[in-house]
């Protein structure tokens, strides 16, 4: 049962992350909007990162049979997702999360190659949270202020997968409970609400009479 | 005091004010662009000269002043402005 929840939010993350990354690339590529760039950014790695993690159950499903994903494997597709986490966060300009020192930086991301991946794996997850939960109060805030429908069901799929992410953090504590199938159904239901307003716009791409690379260079930059 | 618009917000508005602005084939004065897009005629000038290049404003010769119609690739460049601007609200961001 277990399995195959894993199995499903891994798949609808996936199939979700790509939607949304080819629309906001789209969108990119039409308007030029850097905004545009980094959400296209964020959700390919979102997408890329539950796919990984996906091929991993599938491989060890119809090769491996053992029963588990490859802990590196794992740890590789929850730090793409955090990536994407970070660009949603970073485009509520979030430029005061990272130390400015350059020797600094290097210092902090040192203790990570100590680890094992397990730990990798549980840095990672806290990371996605803080970012997860800041997206969400960035979004509720827009909400307040512009009273948009789509800001809340986007807001409030990123405050479920935040929850989701603590109580599958909370569920290492109490392994073998029903908290981590709780936290996989707050995952699935997160990411379609995270979903649910990008739905209503229609997914296609326009021709400017062969003016779109020419908008491109002039706006992209 | 709203708040700072960036390049496409600022492109988007002008081509906002051209559309509503261009009633017939006269198209908009730029006094008329300066006041409803809120920008300066310094910083009107290098956008307007673009968005003529680019083909998604028309310039028309008139014998009073220079005026600007919205082409036809500038309403499909709005449209999706528009489309693109609901999706990153969505998101609590600006475009």
């Amino acid at each position: 049962m277990e399995l195959l929840l894993e199995n499903i939010l891994n798949l609808v993350g996936f199939i979700i992350g790509m939607i949304i990354g080819i629309f906001s690339y789209l969108g990119y590529t039409n308007t030029g909007s850097p905004v545009l760039f980094r959400l296209t950014i964020a959700f390919f790695a979102i997408g890329i990162g539950f796919g990984i993690i996906w091929g991993g159950y599938m491989i060890d499903d119809l090769i491996l049979q053992e029963g588990k994903i490859h802990r590196g494997l794992q740890a590789l597709g929850l730090g793409i997702q955090t990536i994407g986490y970070f660009f949603i966060a970073f485009s509520h300009t979030i430029k005061s999360f990272f130390p400015k020192s350059r020797y600094f930086r290097s210092v902090v991301i040192l203790p990570l190659f100590t680890l094992s991946a397990m730990n990798v794996e549980h840095i990672i997850r806290s990371f996605s949270f803080i970012l997860l939960v800041y997206g969400a109060i960035e979004t509720f805030v827009s909400f307040l202020e512009g009273k948009q429908k789509g800001a809340l069901a986007v807001g409030t799929g990123l405050a479920l997968l935040a929850f989701g992410e603590f109580i599958a953090w909370y569920s290492l504590v109490f392994p073998e409970s029903i908290l981590y199938l709780i936290s996989i159904l707050l995952k699935i239901s997160g990411l379609i609400s995270l979903f649910l307003p990008i739905s209503r716009l229609p997914l296609r791409k326009i021709k400017f009479d062969d003016l779109e690379d020419e908008e491109d260079d002039e706006f992209g930059k | 005091m709203g708040p700072y618009r960036n390049q496409i917000q600022i492109v988007g508005d002008i081509l906002v004010a051209a559309e509503e602005l261009t009633i017939d084939q006269d198209g908009a004065p730029i006094t008329k662009l300066i006041q409803k897009a809120n920008i300066s005629h310094s910083r009107i000038s290098k956008i307007l000269t673009n968005l003529v290049s680019q083909g998604l404003l028309e310039q028309v010769d008139s014998k009073q002043a220079r005026r600007y119609k919205i082409s036809m690739s500038g309403k499909d460049f709005l449209r999706e402005f528009k489309r693109y601007s609901e999706f990153t609200d969505n998101f609590g961001l600006s475009i």
